[in-house]
């Protein structure tokens, strides 16, 4: 039973910190149709940013930290504007393969910048309590994994309240509505397009943290911890918020789960799943649940005329 | 008719493969001075256009499934990686841990396209099933599906970090691996894998040119440009995009039994994403849904490392302090051609060649 709450906890911790990366995904997508590849590298330059600053210019880490969500923001809105801004009205395809190329580029540069020795980030969580973590009822509790979870749960209550109250989240859903009927009622498309790209850099760099931060490390492999919020996009469907809540929960507890009873699991049946299956479970989930409904378990279905 | 080569009396002439003489003359040209070319190129260069040549023969595969029937692939990479498998496992020597059989090339290079159309047709029903966004989704599923195969079933590929040796170039019982005696000319392995390329690019280049000419091809357009529209018609959807992706793994599973025979051994870690998403640069910067577009591709892509060695040997001393390694300037560029070829120029390389052979062709007129 312990294990089973150890798992679980790990696997909702998990979710929360794909659903940060999702939820990006998602804004974009609605916003502007297009599904942003660049986001899991966006991830990795926020948490880049904190190291560098953390580590190696010695910032204070909270001020590091602000300063990395505000920067990787930044840069995700200029990304648009640049690259994406001129490709409006293009097909779907082409603008998807065009955020693989800012993908690869970001990803370059920073590998480059990583090198082969995994970096710190330098926050001071793991000083924390033992470890950074804290024992209740037998679960280990790590101080940063309670973090992702606050972080995205907060991030999704404010994203509601904004979307709903403020004239701008108005504006966003109106723009996913229909661009051009929004541009006729005096909505400036662009800055939103602008805006939307920038939450999405902050809630990469948030997830980027919360990936790397702690004993886990920056190294060139870490952004395929943050791709995997692309299968959790894909399941809850990519036009839905909540969608990419529960997909990303679905991704993080079967995550969690196979990391905990594929052993045990092949010790009973004398199958071998081989090293690494948890990495692999999200996307055959992901395979069962795309051929049993195409638009994902959220997302609306596509009325086509010829 | 002289003198009005574009004047055509009938319709067979204007569909034909080469429809003017000058194109005639340019491709004999092209292929002559290849096979001249071959005998006088470093091993380094050879390298690279036998690799240019293959890589155009994936990319036309590509082509056919994404760029003719409009279905998204990001998975080609691993159909190339199953035709470099199953030619290893069926040519290559084995040991106590890894299978070979040492079979002949006649054999493993029609399997090592077959095998890859199967499993391309077992895709098929979800190609029918999704489509757009949700597709390359799918197929970017696959890629990661298949490296933790590839990774895992040591006895065929060697497992992740240590790989395999490829097959062995035997045919009809006859040994390739350390060149052949003609009389007192000596063949380099390397050199018969050059014309063996070449005379697969060769028939690769007239199938997917016929398939265009065809009623196949013509269903695929369909398909591609509203496949709803094409249902309406009497295209069946399910067969046309099955055969597409069957169709284009055949030509990646070839390519890539070939493609791994130069360097002699093949690792699970090189079919990643971003081999696949390689060939997706190549079609798209040559020109997805035209014949010459992934030619041009695969070329430019092939020779650039070679160019961008070269071009690093002017500034001896400069390359040391450069703070990229070579291969990842090569990333570099490769990524912002990507991205400049989509938002300047999306008929990619073709397009740039169609604007000026129809300017030189009306020259002194623009029009």
């Amino acid at each position: 039973m312990t294990i089973f709450l150890q798992a679980s906890f790990e696997g909702i911790a998990l979710g929360a910190v794909y659903s940060l990366v999702a939820i990006g995904f998602v804004l974009i997508y609605k916003a502007m149709d297009v599904l942003s590849f660049a986001q899991p590298a966006m991830a990795v330059v926020g948490a880049g940013i904190i190291s560098a600053l953390a580590v190696d210019k010695g910032v204070p880490f909270w001020i590091a930290f602000v300063i990395a969500l505000i920067a990787t923001g930044l840069l995700s809105a200029l990304l648009e504007r640049v690259f994406l801004r001129p490709m409006i009205g293009q097909p779907v395809f082409s603008v998807a393969i065009l955020t693989i190329g800012l993908d690869i580029l970001l990803r370059t540069v920073l590998d480059d910048w990583i090198g082969l020795a995994p970096r710190f980030m330098g926050d001071p969580i793991v000083s924390w309590g033992e470890m950074g973590a804290k024992e209740v009822g037998g679960v280990i509790i790590k101080f940063q994994q309670m973090g992702a979870l606050i972080t995205a749960i907060t991030a999704v209550l404010f994203l509601g309240y904004f979307f709903k109250v403020s004239k701008y989240g108005l504006a966003m859903r109106a723009t996913s509505f229909d661009q051009e009927a929004s541009l006729a009622q005096g909505i400036n498309v662009g800055r939103i397009f602008s805006l939307v790209w920038f939450i999405a850099g902050i809630l990469a760099a948030f997830a980027g943290f919360f990936i790397t931060g702690g004993f886990n490390l920056l190294t060139q492999t870490s952004f395929i911890s943050a791709l995997r919020a692309l299968p959790a996009v894909v399941i809850g469907g990519l036009d839905s918020i909540p969608g990419a809540i529960v997909g990303s929960l679905i991704i993080g507890l079967t995550q969690g789960y196979v990391a905990y009873y594929q052993f045990p699991f092949e010790k009973i049946t004398g199958l071998t799943l081989g090293s690494g299956f948890s990495l692999l479970a999200p996307y055959l989930i992901m395979f069962v649940i795309l051929i049993i409904k195409p638009n994902g378990l959220f997302g609306t279905e596509e009325v086509e005329r010829v | 008719m002289k003198g009005r080569p574009k004047l055509y009396t009938d319709y067979q002439k204007e569909m034909a493969i080469f429809n003017t003489a000058t194109q005639k003359v340019w491709a004999l040209v092209g292929l002559v001075s290849l096979i001249i070319s071959s005998f006088f190129f470093s091993q380094y260069w050879m390298y690279l256009i036998t690799t240019a040549l293959l890589v155009s023969v994936a990319a036309w595969g590509l082509n056919i499934v994404s760029g003719f029937a409009g279905q998204i692939s990001l998975a080609h990479g691993v159909f190339i990686g199953i035709g470099a498998y199953v030619s290893s496992v069926l040519g290559g020597v084995g040991s106590s841990y890894i299978r070979g059989y040492e079979l002949d090339m006649l054999i493993w290079l029609p399997l090592a396209g077959i095998v890859p159309a199967l499993v391309g047709l077992m895709i098929a029903p979800l190609a029918v099933r999704l489509k757009g966004l949700n597709l390359g989704l799918v197929t970017l599923g696959l890629v990661y599906i298949a490296s933790f195969i590839f990774s895992n079933w040591k006895s065929v590929t060697g497992g992740a970090g240590v790989g395999r040796k490829t097959a062995q170039l035997k045919i009809f019982g006859i040994n390739f691996n350390d060149g052949l005696h003609l009389g007192s000319y000596h063949i380099e392995k390397n050199q018969f894998i050059f014309f063996l390329s070449l005379l697969l690019f060769l028939l690769a280049g007239a199938g997917v040119k016929n398939l265009m000419r065809s009623k196949i091809g013509r269903a695929y357009a369909a398909i591609r440009d509203r496949d709803i529209a094409a249902e309406a018609i009497g295209i069946n959807l399910y067969r046309f995009k099955a055969s597409a992706f069957a169709l284009s793994s055949f030509y990646a599973g070839v390519a890539g039994s070939l493609l791994f025979l130069m360097s002699g051994g093949v690792a699970p870690s090189q079919f990643g994403l971003v081999y696949s998403v390689t060939f997706i640069a190549i079609v798209i910067i040559g020109g997805a849904g035209t014949i010459l577009g992934p030619l041009f591709g695969a070329v430019f892509f092939s020779l650039m490392p070679g160019a961008i060695k070269y071009f690093l040997s002017f500034f001896e001393g400069f390359g040391e302090q450069l703070p990229l390694h070579p291969t990842q300037i090569e990333r570099l560029i490769f990524s912002l051609l990507l991205i400049g070829f989509l938002i300047f120029e999306p008929r990619g390389l073709w397009g740039i060649w169609f604007r000026l052979r129809n300017y030189f062709k009306a020259w002194p007129f623009s029009y």
